[in-house]
């Protein structure tokens, strides 16, 4: 059961007036970031963090909203970068063309891990995501298969383990030249923009209670009427759409996309940005994407300790802090809102913020 | 052709009852306290270095590499448990299948990347190996890979008798089975969590040194066997350790004849296949009692 007290019947709730605010200083700060920002390096890095938080935010709607522990995420965008960038270079596609089509086809990927793990829960959803992940990532490293020559060099279908390069971009550099990054930026921020304004939609409408209900108790949720596999599939297909378009964007960015983007450290990065912002919150996965990208920059001084401190953080996050820096922070709203003692304590964030379920599981 | 046929069975014998010391390992953390370690696999890592270091770097004898490889790997059960477990147990029950397997995925990537810090990432070799073959008929048996049988059926014995014939086993038992009712009846439920995640620790620290001795010393060795792990603990059921055995068995014996048949790389996506298989048709495992869930 969630804490969301039932939404206030007047035109617009407090959390939702909240959550506009909120949006209306971000939207302020993407714009004026690159007025401020002149380092490239900076500027790459934050729209690489861009794509961690599009990515993070799906995932927190596969697993923060509806409770499937997916280990599938960076297989899904993976597939999207692939289709995408295998379009562009079987076909000569402009790379616009067949971003969507990428998409696309990481729904239909999504759609069919999701079939296979319908009738299972939990760990075992996860067990079979991670195999399913895990064996994506070995039949593209050990494809040596000659599928076309290019030039003398012989390429694999699936790129084997380089991958793909120079298959096109997104056009920026011919229409902004110096600036391109600028203009990178600007679409891949409308993209994450885009993916928060979808995700708001789909947890504040009855699918995304649907999700949340299914969560909390699936078996009192499925008697009242809930379709337990229209709405996992619903949701697999749905997180896999942004994330698989995600995936296009981020290989027509680097130009490149390859097997590392499989890699185990790639998905505890995003499990890691989810886990520090909060588990199952609005604003987490952007939280924890700023708090775990600063603090990847820091540990980069002390180089080989980057991995390490990453893992202890996450262990760390999840023992101390539960429910996040999102939750923690709600927590401490309504401490101060109960010291006031006002009668209505209802803040934005704690209203996203879940108490752990009282009964079920 | 019985060359051949041998080979793959030897083969898929000696890794069957690799994965199958892995497997009773997670399987039995799971079976008693609904925990999935992820850090498993880094256990693994852990004592085949430890016994490494206990036999090149301090020229001990082989007997104690082993000794500080169960050593190690109780060691990291116990801080797991102290560190991580307790204080999970301390929140709301519904949310520990989850935050466990999260925070354990963190200490895994911890674990493994100081073991990285700490030996380098080339490759080493573990001395733990004995040479030649063995001749009975017509056969060739290696002795690496009958040693390995036989330790695994050692430790298979003694967790049997562990958990089926001492006062230990039997709380771990009971536990296992309703955690409410072992509690009132006086049995330490932390203490039981304590022994289970030491003993599984332990397996995995012998794994890790058989596991070793038949490839090399990486950071990443536990890995592999342990997603082999895992898909075999879906396939038996989690927590059940009989069919985790005959899992283990009958899947590495499969994935050998595919390696044979069609190439080194469809092993694994083998597996995958008949795991989504059994799934569709079994969700929770072969062997797995299907859960009944009160609302």
């Amino acid at each position: 059961m969630t804490e969301t007290r039932p939404m206030s019947r007047s035109s617009m709730s407090r959390s939702a007036k909240t959550d506009l605010a909120i949006s209306l200083v971000l939207i302020a700060a993407a714009i004026a970031l690159p007025f401020m920002v002149d380092s490239r390096y900076i500027l790459g890095q934050i729209v690489l963090a861009l794509f961690y938080a599009t990515i993070a935010s799906q995932w927190n709607l596969l697993f923060g909203f509806s409770g499937i522990f997916s280990l599938a995420q960076m297989a899904i965008f993976a597939f999207g970068g692939y289709a995408t960038a295998m379009f562009c270079f079987y076909f000569g596609w402009n790379v616009w063309a067949a971003l969507v089509p990428g998409a696309l086809g990481a729904v239909l990927f999504s759609l069919v891990v999701g079939l296979a793990c319908l009738r299972l829960t939990g760990v075992y959803v996860a067990l079979l995501t991670l195999a399913i992940a895990q064996t994506m990532y070995l039949l593209i490293v050990t494809d040596t298969e000659c599928f076309v020559m290019v030039g003398s060099v012989c390429r694999q279908f699936t790129g084997g383990a380089v991958g793909f390069a120079r298959f096109g971009d997104l056009g920026t550099r011919a229409l902004l030249r110096a600036q391109w990054l600028v203009g990178n930026y600007a679409i891949i921020a409308v993209l994450f923009a885009l993916t928060m304004v979808f995700t708001y939609a789909i947890v504040k409408s009855p699918i995304g209670l649907a999700f949340r209900a299914l969560k909390d108790n699936p078996g009192y949720a499925v008697a009242r009427g809930v379709n337990r596999f229209q709405a996992q599939l619903l949701v697999f297909g749905i997180s896999a759409f942004f994330t698989g378009l995600a995936g296009g964007f981020y290989a027509a960015h680097f130009q490149a996309i390859g097997p590392g983007v499989l890699s185990m450290s790639q998905l505890m990065f995003i499990i890691a940005i989810v886990v520090v912002g909060g588990v199952g919150t609005f604003w987490g996965p952007l939280v924890g994407t700023v708090v775990l990208v600063l603090a990847d920059e820091l540990m980069r001084e002390s180089g080989e300790f980057r991995t390490l401190g990453l893992g202890l953080i996450i262990a760390l996050s999840v023992v101390l802090m539960p429910k996040g820096l999102v939750g923690r922070f709600g927590d401490l709203v309504h401490w101060l809102a109960r010291r006031r003692a006002s009668p209505d304590s209802n803040t934005a964030v704690s209203n996203i913020v879940q108490s752990p379920a009282p009964a079920g599981k | 052709m019985t060359d051949v046929l041998m080979a793959i069975l030897v083969a898929g014998f000696t890794s069957g009852a690799l994965y199958a010391l892995a497997t009773v390992g997670l399987s039995l953390v799971w079976g008693s306290m609904g925990m999935l370690n992820m850090a498993h696999a880094a256990m693994l890592t852990l004592g085949g270095y430890v016994a490494f270091t206990v036999i090149t770097s301090l020229g001990l004898p082989i007997a104690l590499g082993f000794a500080g490889a169960i050593v190690a790997g109780a060691v990291a059960g116990a801080i797991l448990y102290f560190a991580i477990v307790r204080n999970l147990l301390k929140n709301d029950k519904s949310t520990f299948e989850a935050n466990v397997m999260i925070a354990t995925v963190g200490i895994g990537i911890a674990l493994e990347n100081a073991i990285l810090l700490t030996y380098g990432g080339q490759p080493l070799k573990q001395p733990v190996s004995i040479a030649g073959t063995f001749r009975l008929g017509p056969l060739t048996l290696p002795w690496q890979n009958l040693m390995i049988i036989a330790v695994v059926v050692v430790m298979m014995v003694v967790v049997s008798l562990a958990l089926g014939r001492t006062r230990m086993g039997r709380a771990i038992r009971a536990t296992a089975q309703n955690r409410d009712a072992a509690q009132l009846m006086g049995v330490a439920v932390n203490r039981v969590y304590l022994q289970v995640l030491m003993l599984s620790g332990a397996l995995a620290g012998i794994c890790g040194v058989m596991v070793s001795s038949m490839t090399q010393l990486s950071p990443p060795l536990g890995n592999d066997p342990m997603l082999k792990a895992f898909i075999m603990c879906v396939v038996a059921g989690l927590g059940n350790l009989p069919g985790a055995v005959a899992a283990a068995l009958g899947l590495a014996l499969l994935e050998s004849f595919v390696q044979y048949a069609l190439g080194a790389r469809w092993g694994f996506p083998s597996l995958l296949f008949v795991v989504i298989a059994v799934l569709i048709w079994r969700p929770s495992g072969l062997f797995g009692r299907a859960e009944i869930r009160r609302m």
